[in-house]
Parts: C-alpha cells; structure tokens; sequence
C-alpha cells in the first residue's frame, strides 16, 4: 500500500500511523486489512474497579441517605475514572478496529448512565460485539439495564406502556425516521413490556408485567418477544441500508455515495455481520479514493488521540483531560441526548476553532507555535515571554519528543507535512508554510498541528 | 436562474468572502442593528424547588407534606396565597415596581424527571418524546442572526440551547482569553496567506471560513466592551461575575441579543434548607445588581430577563430532608415593560398531583418561548418552534 492510503486506513480505523510502524505492516492492502482484523480477534474490557458497590442492596440505600450519598459521589468519580480509561485505551490499544467500533456504537446506540456499574458494563457489550453480530448486537443492547434506564424500558409495564424505546429503536437504532406507524411503535412497546434489570445490572424479565398476548407488527400477528420484534425489524433490507449509510458517513465520507452505499446494504443484508462488511469496506477501491481522504473532520476525541499518537504525551492531571473533552464539545459517557453528537460541521463553532488550532502548541510546546522564517536565528524574545507564562498553562501535559524524534526519524522535515496532514493543504497556506524555517521537525510539526487542515483526517 | 449560471454566481460570490484583503474589512464593518432588545437567559441547573421559592404559604397541605422543609419564618408576602422565599428579598422591589412577572406552573406534557433530558428538552423546545440537535436561541439564530456574537453564553462550553442548525453562538467565561489567542501571530500569517475559493463549499472551507468569523467576533467583543463603564457592586461569585460580564457587554452596546447565563447546585435531594438558601441568595443578589447596573445605564427598558429550571420538586419532602426531582415548576420574567407583571396565575392545586406527586402544568413552557420570540424580539417563532404555539401576555 501507499503511504497515503497507509495513513486514511489508519486514521479511520485508528488514530493515524506514524513511519516507524510501516515497516513492520505488510505492504499488501489484502493483508494489511487481514492482519487488523486478527488483532482485534481479541477483547479487552475496562475494567475500573467496582467493588464497592458489590454488597449494597437497594434497601440499604433507601434506608440510609447517607449511604446513598457516598454511592452517588463514588458513582461521579469513577465514571471520571472509566472516561479516562476509555480515553487510555483507545490511545494505546493494539485491537484498533475493536476500540474503533467501539467509539462508532457508543454515538449509535447511544446510552447514558449516572451509575458504573450499569454504564461500564454497557460499554464492554459494545466493545463485545463491535465487529459481530448486529442482530444479536441489537438484543443485547435492548436488555442492558443502562439502556433500560435511559428510555425508560423499566418503566414500560403491562398495564402503564412506555414507549420510549420502542420509538428509538426503530427511528434511531435500526431502520430510521418514517419506516414505521404509530401503530407499530405502540405494537411494539409490548413486547417489550416487563424488561428490568437486577442491581447488578443483570436483565430480569418481569413476568407479571409482561404483555403476554398477541401484537400486530409489520404485518405480522403471534405473541411476539422482544426479541422477535427485533429479528421481525432485521427481515426489512432498510435496516441494513440505514447501518451501512452511518458507516460510510463515519468511516469513508460524510457526503454519501448511493451506490457504495447500496453495495454495503446488499453485503450487510446477507447476515448482519459487522466484521464483514468492514472488510468490504476497507477492501473496497473506492475506500481510497481521493475525494475520500482528508474529508472528514475530525471529531474531539480524533482530534486529541491523534495528537497522542503522533508525539505521546502524560496528563500530570487527570481532570485536564476532562476539560479539553469539555472544551471541545465531546466528553465520553456524557452525550448531548439519544440522537448522539452530530458530528462533521456540527463540532466545528468559534470556540471550537480556536481552541483546535491552539491546543497543540498548548499541549505540546508551552503555547508556543514558531514564527521562524528561512534565514532566522531565532525569536527568542518570544519563547522568553512564553516560558515566564508558563505557569498560566492551563494544562500540566509532560509531551514525550523522543519518542517522536525516533518515530519520524526517517522522514525528511520538509517532507513532514505529508505525514501529519491527510488531505489537500490550501494553497496560499502551503506557500506560507514554504517560508518557515525548516530547521526543527519540532516546530514544524506544531505550526502542522495548528492549522484547520489538520482538522481534517 | 439555470442550475449551472447559479453555481457559477455563487461560486464567485464565494471566492470573494476568501480574498485576504476581506478578512480585514470584514473586521470593520459594522453591521445594520437588527433591534435593540435583549434577552438574557438564567439557567438555575439541578432543578429548583420552586415551592419553596414562591411559598404558599396559606396552604396547609404544603405544611403537611413538608414537616421539616416548609419555610414558615421570614417568608415575603406577595399577595394573601404567595411569598417570596427569604432569600429573594432583594427582588421585593422588582416585584413592587411591576417589573417582576412569575408564571406559575410551567412544564410540559408527560414531563421528564432526568435531569439531562429535560434540560434538553427545555433548550431545544422539543416534546418530551422528541430529540432535536439544535436549541430554540441557535435556531433564532439561524434565521435572524449575522455574526456568533450576536449570542453569547458566559460558560466555557456551548449550551445546546445556543447550537443552530447552521449557525453557532459564542461560549466564553472570558473575553479577553479568547481575544488574546485569536490574535497569535501565527493564526495571522495563516489568514493572510490563505487564499483559495474553490474550497469554500467543502469542509475546509467552512473551516477556515469559522476560523476568520472566531477571530473576527474576538475582536469585535475585545475593541467594543468599555471596561469601565460599570459602577455598579456585584455580589463574589461565579453567576454574579457572569452577569456582570454581560452587563458589561449590554452596556457597551454590543450586538448580542442574546445572552446565556447559568446558576448551579438546585439538585437538593438532601439538607435542602440551607443549600437553596445560599443559592437562592446568590441568584437574587446578583440579579438585583444587575438590574440596579442596567438601570444605571438606561438598557433595562431594553433588556429582558428569564429565568427557569429543568424541572421543580416533588411536593413531598423525602426521607434525607430533600426533595426528589418533580415537574411543573415557576418561571420568572424580569424586564421593563411587562404587560402583566406580578403573579400571571395563580399556583396549582396541591391536592390535584399527578401520579408521581407533582405538580400539574398548565402553562406549556414553548408558549413562553413564542411569546418571548414574537413579542420580544420580532421573529417568526412559528418557524423557530417548528409549531403555532399559543402566545401569552406578559409582555
């Protein structure tokens, strides 16, 4: 493979690559592909420690306000705790599809709970069947007690319906707005009647809350389970259209393609199989394509991965990486509501920008960005007044350059542009970066880093 | 106009928002007022307990339901069913003066009692069983705003409520920070250097495109807010400090039409007494400084201020002496020409609650919106709502 198309695999399925990783891939697009789906043939769940929360029961915490207090501070601190874990993982992981899939389900079959124990173990199912089985996916999602807790599931009994998630699953998890009536949303939320969950989050079918009769659904008429209505939703072909539409719109080009996408919906209609319309996907010609590197803007959590990847960095405070998420309108485990972020344009406002094009520099060189022409010495009156502001940094990031210095050892500072930027650079920019002083690949990468085409991946 | 010469025509007009030499009389050109009027949002997060803000306390069932939680000492009588919560004193004179209009029973139907989800259903103007991605004030942007600055929120980050379709306002808790990074050298040379047309209908166009409008706002809120004009004494705290901010703004005769203000901490499942005391405090302190402010500046006749929270509290105190999270809840309107200032209705029964033991609504919350967006600031409320809505009185 090309090192451009290295990089757009890399950077859609990963957070980029750097050079000292090409060597060690083989160069064939078959088996570059083959060896991304070995690696992640494995699973490893975040796992923040919950312990203690193993012995409450429910009556303890009614009984004593106290303790219901402690468990809801314990509950706020480690779901900080299981955000940076996430944030760590996707950072360092070796099973990069998985973790990939993992962020492309989590603003899908978006959920959002205030107790850990319920919304880390909802996020390992997501993490579980990423690259699997969608249909056995969507069931497993429709019995997580987060998710039963989030639109109401719990509440949706015989006699007193809730209609929640039956209106979401349909419009928002599996076949989108205007494939289904009223009708069948209220059919629908039967079946779905009597679904609960245990405090340990395990699902729990409460019988005599359960609409054991018959439902009329799609056309069809039985006593059907939750459960059927969801294999009664999969046998509409639109379900594997509107998936693989968010795929493409996510993984190849937020501007869709008709026929790539009618392509997908006839691979992904045979059986549900996430793994192999992947690697439809990244087999395909048309993934490569030139209108489709460098189009997408990336998200927050894109944007700061990728920055890691490319010089590694150490958060001496946690909660700074709290606040870059906050700052750039993304936080893990926190989504705006069941429609998840927007994504593409939507992430990019004027707080945004700027904050995007100054937290490289503010991360990774004191909020320096060089301003050295061909022929300077230097602006050492600059770095002097940067370095007595050093103190005001608003975050205490320790960067690591030598392990970039290694990785990019091989590539020429000229030529650097080519590795962190994806896509086309503007040409007035291009003629600008072409005056800079190229005598540090330092610098060079961080006047890279601050420019709206490093938004783009 | 064919299909191709429109494409052409728009092609070129686009190319001409790219040249350097705009970014420059971009920055100079001050554009046509649209409208005087100013809206200033407080956002009181957690869910306030509103009958123990606006007491009934003529009401033996609130007595009753509320053994060690209803306020009986100090309470400022409004008229012979309601008062003011002690902490509120502040705003006694508002009242007096008809410049104070408090809607009672404000929600929803089918109210939602997590506090992430109705607050957005709250910002976007949604119902209960919808999900929208962009916030009523972002979507008056979308049709009548010009520039990000037309709406600031004095917070970090950008409240959904301020998120258009298109269009975006500005979040920034300091000005000056923002200032101070827009104007890198290096985001300089950038500008200056860029310089293609073509790319104006992708994505890095729209980028570079934000990124001239960010440094521009920048500027303009920099150059234009007179730091000096406020004489006024605000209360310690972070909300007095953002309404000090925004009068600041309002007085220096920014075009912002919209402000975005917020007050945290009403989540008082526990000890509720002493926490919405203090709370309660800081919000009626601070808004009487600034209203005093304002006043002082002759923009209060020009100035419209609302209040709301997520959700109100159940009637029934709890077992931690506190309150759980409940639905119809008040709403305060603050500004000069109220048409009914006062109280706009009366209280809800509290004998007729819902299932949960909440409080009914009567006054569906998008109707105060339509009214605000209508009377208030002259737009189509129909289009921004996505629905007729029913206009109220108060002003």
């Amino acid at each position: 493979m090309k090192q451009i198309e290295l990089q757009h695999l890399y950077w859609r399925v990963g957070f980029g690559i750097h050079p000292a990783e090409y060597k060690s891939i083989n160069k064939s697009r078959k088996s570059v592909v083959k060896s991304l789906f070995k690696d992640s043939n494995t699973f490893s769940p975040l796992k923040v420690d919950v312990s203690y929360f193993n012995n409450i029961s429910y009556k303890d915490l009614k009984d004593n306000p106290e303790l219901a207090k402690s468990v809801r501070e314990k509950n706020v601190k480690k779901i900080k705790e299981l955000n940076f874990q996430w944030i760590n993982q996707l950072a360092t992981s070796k099973e990069l599809l998985r973790e990939r899939m993992t962020l492309f389900w989590a603003n899908h079959f978006v959920c959002k709970d205030n107790n850990i124990v319920f919304i880390q173990k909802y996020n390992n199912t997501l993490r579980t069947y990423a690259i699997g089985d969608f249909r056995a996916f969507v069931k497993a999602v429709s019995k997580e007690a987060a998710m039963l807790k989030y639109l109401n599931g719990k509440q949706n009994r015989k006699n007193k319906p809730n209609e929640n998630f039956a209106r979401e699953i349909m419009e928002l998890f599996t076949l989108g707005e205007g494939n289904y009536s009223e009708t069948d949303i209220k059919e629908s939320a039967k079946a779905f009647t009597g679904y609960n969950h245990d405090i340990k989050g395990n699902f729990v079918l409460r019988k005599h809350q359960h609409h054991n009769g018959q439902k009329t659904f799609f056309g069809k008429t039985g006593n059907f389970s939750g459960d059927d209505i969801i294999d009664i939703i999969l046998e509409n072909k639109q379900c594997a259209r509107y998936i693989s539409k968010k795929i493409y719109r996510y993984f190849v080009n937020p501007t869709p393609n008709e026929k790539h996408i009618n392509a997908m919906t006839e691979v992904f209609f045979k059986d549900y199989n996430i793994g192999n319309l992947m690697r439809f996907v990244l087999l395909s010609d048309w993934f490569y394509a030139v209108e489709n590197i460098g189009a997408k803007i990336k998200s927050p959590i894109e944007f700061m991965v990728g920055i890691a990847n490319t010089v590694p960095i150490k958060f001496e405070r946690k909660k700074d990486i709290l606040k870059i998420q906050k700052l750039l309108g993304q936080t893990l485990l926190d989504p705006p509501n069941v429609a998840g972020w927007k994504g593409d344009k939507a992430w990019i406002d004027a707080n945004t920008i700027m904050a995007r094009l100054k937290l490289p520099s503010l991360m990774l060189n004191n909020a320096i960005i060089s301003l050295k022409k061909h022929g300077d010495f230097n602006d050492s009156f600059r770095e002097r007044y940067f370095k007595r502001n050093k103190g005001k940094l608003p975050f205490k990031i320790l960067p690591n350059w030598d392990t970039f210095s290694t990785n990019f050892k091989s590539v020429e500072t000229e030529r650097l542009d080519t590795y962190i930027i994806q896509g086309k650079i503007n040409k007035g920019t291009a003629d600008y970066l072409e005056t800079l002083n190229k005598k540090s690949k330092k610098d060079y990468c961080i006047q890279l880093m601050s420019l709206p085409e490093y938004q783009m991946c | 106009m064919e299909r191709r010469k429109f494409l052409k025509n728009s092609a070129l007009a686009s190319s001409l928002l790219f040249v350097p030499s705009f970014v420059k009389a971009f920055e100079s050109v001050t554009t046509e007022r649209f409208g005087f009027k100013r809206l200033v949002i407080v956002q009181l997060a957690g869910g306030n307990d509103g009958l123990n803000t606006i007491i009934p306390y003529n009401n033996d069932i609130y007595y009753n339901a509320r053994p060690r939680l209803a306020i009986k000492e100090g309470i400022i009588k409004l008229n012979d069913d309601l008062g003011f919560h002690p902490s509120l004193a502040p705003l006694r004179s508002l009242f007096d003066n008809g410049e104070l209009s408090i809607i009672n029973n404000v929600g929803y139907p089918n109210p939602v009692r997590s506090h992430f989800r109705s607050m957005d259903i709250w910002q976007t103007a949604s119902g209960a069983d919808e999900y929208l991605q962009s916030g009523w004030l972002g979507r008056y942007l979308d049709a009548n705003g010009k520039k990000p600055y037309n709406a600031l929120e004095m917070d970090e980050q950008l409240s959904l409520a301020m998120k258009g379709e298109h269009f975006n306002g500005i979040a920034t808790n300091d000005y000056r920070v923002l200032y101070n990074t827009s104007k890198d050298p290096y985001f300089k040379n950038v500008l200056n250097h860029y310089n293609d047309a073509h790319l104006s209908e992708h994505n890095l166009g729209y980028l570079y495109q934000t990124m001239i409008e960010a440094k521009s706002s920048a500027n303009y809120i920099y150059e234009n807010t007179k730091v000096k004009l406020s004489q006024q004494e605000y209360p310690q705290n972070k909300f007095a400090r953002q309404l000090k901010n925004v009068a600041q703004f309002i007085n220096s005769g920014l075009e912002t039409k919209v402000f975005y203000t917020s007050l945290n901490g009403f989540d008082t499942h526990a000890n509720q007494l002493n926490k919405q005391k203090r709370l309660l405090s800081q919000y009626a302190d601070s808004i009487s400084a600034f209203v005093k402010d304002l006043k002082h500046n002759e923009t209060f006749d020009d100035t419209l201020i609302l209040t709301f929270s997520e959700f109100g509290r159940r009637v029934k105190q709890n077992a931690a002496t506190g309150t759980d999270h409940g639905a119809a809840n008040n709403v305060f309107v603050i500004g000069k020409s109220l048409k009914k200032a006062g109280f706009y209705n009366d209280l809800a029964s509290l004998s007729d609650l819902d299932d949960n033991g909440d409080l009914k609504f009567e006054i569906d919350f998008r109707t105060i919106y339509a009214t605000i967006l209508s009377q208030w600031l002259d737009a189509d409320d129909t289009t921004i709502l996505n629905n007729s809505y029913d206009k109220l009185n108060f002003i």
